[in-house]
């Protein structure tokens, strides 16, 4: 008994610990924190950060809705932001507290998610495009046509990443639309397009570098980051933006309404912000990290890496694909479920 | 073998084609995981030669460590949590004649076997977090606990499986010799039980250091168990020192279940 006392003793010193000064608790998603960047700030500022992983948008979300995470700072996608906003999770951020708030990039300050960057700053983002073997095909691979209308030297060697709102959101630009259209006729275009191609593509599945890198796959539906290992792996696989309209996305860091570290979540979020620091991240994490200046800090091959740093002539054509509600996800559902029989 | 009248499984024609192909089908992509911890490229699926490479990064690792840390903790509390309970669950519903509601008993004791682990997820998540408002403690005592709730009817059945083969003349004899209760349990029923206990506790240990979902939804920050760790991977290419920290998990569970299956082989 007096042994069980003890290990229930030992058990509660983590409660005293947890309200101790000098740490913060981050929850992200897995592999994703520059360990280098941590380590940094830990030194700069004597604080204790505790990363905790997470899989997905939905668990996270789940896990702050109950209350009583224990976390100060989350790194939920875009469209996330504004659901942990309207449940009162998030506070707004005191831009007195944020001097390096200013190093922001111009095209990530007035977001839709968030006009002004009031409540999340940037952590990373990156596009969602086509990946190709340039020695299988050698036209014109800035166009959603690779998947959507595959050339004849493509067929049966395409795979599609199975994932429904990256996918139909090229599928819908493609057609005319926006990303999430309520349009009838256009989500009857992106609808038939879709069922015609499908025949010509490999697979559905996300595994797309080591396949790219192996030459399984002749193109596929694919994220910059995953493209730019897969060029490293092989120098003849490309990365296309669909001049269509390609893929965007971004993870922002929030900070919780409940946190109980805020000073020093603050402390992090002016920290990340610095270009020097912002470059450790996409070093590690391998994305854009929406900070202007960091460019001079990163890493040789990303500095140039076309996958990383879109050519000028593509650099605005690209549309955040967000989750859709209503009507919208109505008709994306339905294609995507008659597409995947 | 001789064709008999009996009906024999096996006999039936391609009945060992179907057992080859399931074992295949079961046991390949371990071995192809495992042969991948050992690869020197950092490739998952396209082989660069030998190396422990990949062993040596997930050591270099302290996300591993800690995470390996907080994985044997809370398995080893859960076990002996579990086990507890379980022997005297198995005590109380097997020393004794029949009763009205045994079966409910059984079921109430096995229900984590049957309810999806999603739904007890989900329950424990809004449970745990009321508690963490309420007291402040955001300590390992609630996977702990947890673990030890789904882990019962693993600790539960080996134990009461042992029990049941187990000759109740003996604790009569016992009784009869003047043993009170508690030296008929201590000095009898107890020895005679411990291989099952022990049976019974390796299985929940090996259940306990298995869970995700449970884990991923009641766990506070800095709580990453190795397979909540592994699963926080998938969104980001995964690396060969997954396959190593699987294979690793691997062999902790076959020396644990080999363990098992030695302290109950000899039942009669």
């Amino acid at each position: 008994m007096r042994r069980l006392l003890g290990a229930a003793a030992l058990l509660m010193t983590g409660t005293a610990m947890a309200h101790a000064e000098g740490e913060l608790f981050l929850y992200n998603w897995g592999n994703y924190t520059s360990p280098e960047m941590i380590a940094k700030f830990e030194e700069k500022y004597g604080v204790k950060v505790t990363i905790t992983d997470f899989d997905s948008n939905d668990t996270a979300l789940a896990k702050v809705e109950a209350g009583a995470s224990g976390f100060d700072l989350v790194v939920p996608s875009a469209g996330f932001v504004g659901i942990y906003a309207e449940k009162g999770l998030i506070q707004k951020l005191d831009m007195a507290k944020l001097p390096n708030h200013k190093n922001i990039a111009p095209e990530w300050v007035d977001v839709s998610w968030d006009p002004g960057r009031e409540w999340s700053v940037p952590w990373q983002w990156g596009s969602t495009g086509m990946s190709v073997n340039v020695k299988d095909y050698a036209g014109d691979i800035n166009t959603s046509d690779i998947f959507m209308n595959p050339p004849p030297e493509l067929e049966g060697k395409i795979n599609v990443i199975p994932e429904m709102g990256d996918v139909m959101a090229l599928a819908t630009l493609w057609a005319g639309g926006e990303v999430c259209s309520e349009d009838a006729e256009v989500m009857k275009k992106v609808r038939d397009a879709l069922l015609a191609a499908k025949p010509k593509w490999m697979s559905m599945d996300y595994s797309t570098v080591e396949k790219m890198i192996n030459h399984d796959y002749a193109a596929t539906v694919d994220w910059n980051g995953s493209a730019m290992r897969a060029r490293l792996g092989n120098p003849d696989v490309a990365y296309g933006y669909p001049k269509e309209g390609y893929g965007l996305w971004m993870d922002n860091v929030v900070l919780l309404s409940d946190a109980k570290n805020v000073d020093n979540a603050y402390l992090f979020l002016d920290f990340i912000m610095d270009p020097e620091n912002a470059a450790m991240l996409s070093a590690f994490a391998r994305y854009g990290n929406g900070i202007a200046g960091s460019d001079a800090f990163m890493p040789e091959d990303m500095k140039t890496a076309p996958e990383i740093v879109p050519p000028a002539e593509f650099a605005g054509k690209g549309q955040f694909v967000t989750v859709c509600t209503g009507k919208a996800l109505d008709y994306q559902t339905a294609i995507w479920t008659e597409l995947q029989k | 073998m001789a064709k008999t009248r009996d009906f024999v499984v096996s006999d039936l024609p391609g009945a060992s084609v179907i057992s080859i192909l399931v074992f295949v089908a079961l046991y390949a992509p371990i071995l192809v995981l495992v042969i991948y911890s050992f690869n020197a490229g950092d490739s998952v699926a396209k082989w660069q030669g030998w190396s422990l490479d990949w062993y040596r990064a997930a050591w270099a690792n302290d996300e591993v460590k800690a995470a390996t840390w907080v994985s044997l903790v809370v398995a080893t509390g859960a076990a002996v949590l579990s086990t507890a309970l379980a022997t005297m669950a198995a005590l109380g519903t097997t020393r004794r004649p029949a009763f009205r509601g045994q079966t409910f008993i059984y079921v109430m004791i096995n229900q984590p076997l049957m309810v999806p682990e999603i739904v007890t997820a989900v329950a424990l998540l809004l449970v745990t977090a009321a508690i963490k408002k309420a007291t402040g403690y955001t300590g390992l005592g609630y996977l702990i606990v947890a673990h030890a709730a789904f882990c019962i009817p693993f600790a539960y059945l080996p134990i009461r499986a042992r029990l049941e083969g187990m000759d109740l003349t003996l604790e009569t004899a016992a009784a009869d010799l003047y043993a009170s209760r508690w030296q008929t349990f201590r000095r009898v029923t107890l020895p005679l039980l411990m291989p099952g206990i022990l049976a019974g506790a390796m299985l929940a240990f090996v259940t306990s250091l298995d869970d995700v979902v449970i884990t991923e939804f009641i766990k506070s920050p800095g709580q990453d168990t190795l397979p909540t760790y592994m699963l926080g991977q998938l969104r980001r290419a995964m690396k060969p020192d997954v396959n190593a920290i699987s294979t690793l998990l691997l062999a902790l569970t076959l020396v644990l279940l080999s363990a098992f299956f030695l302290l109950t082989r000899n039942r009669k």
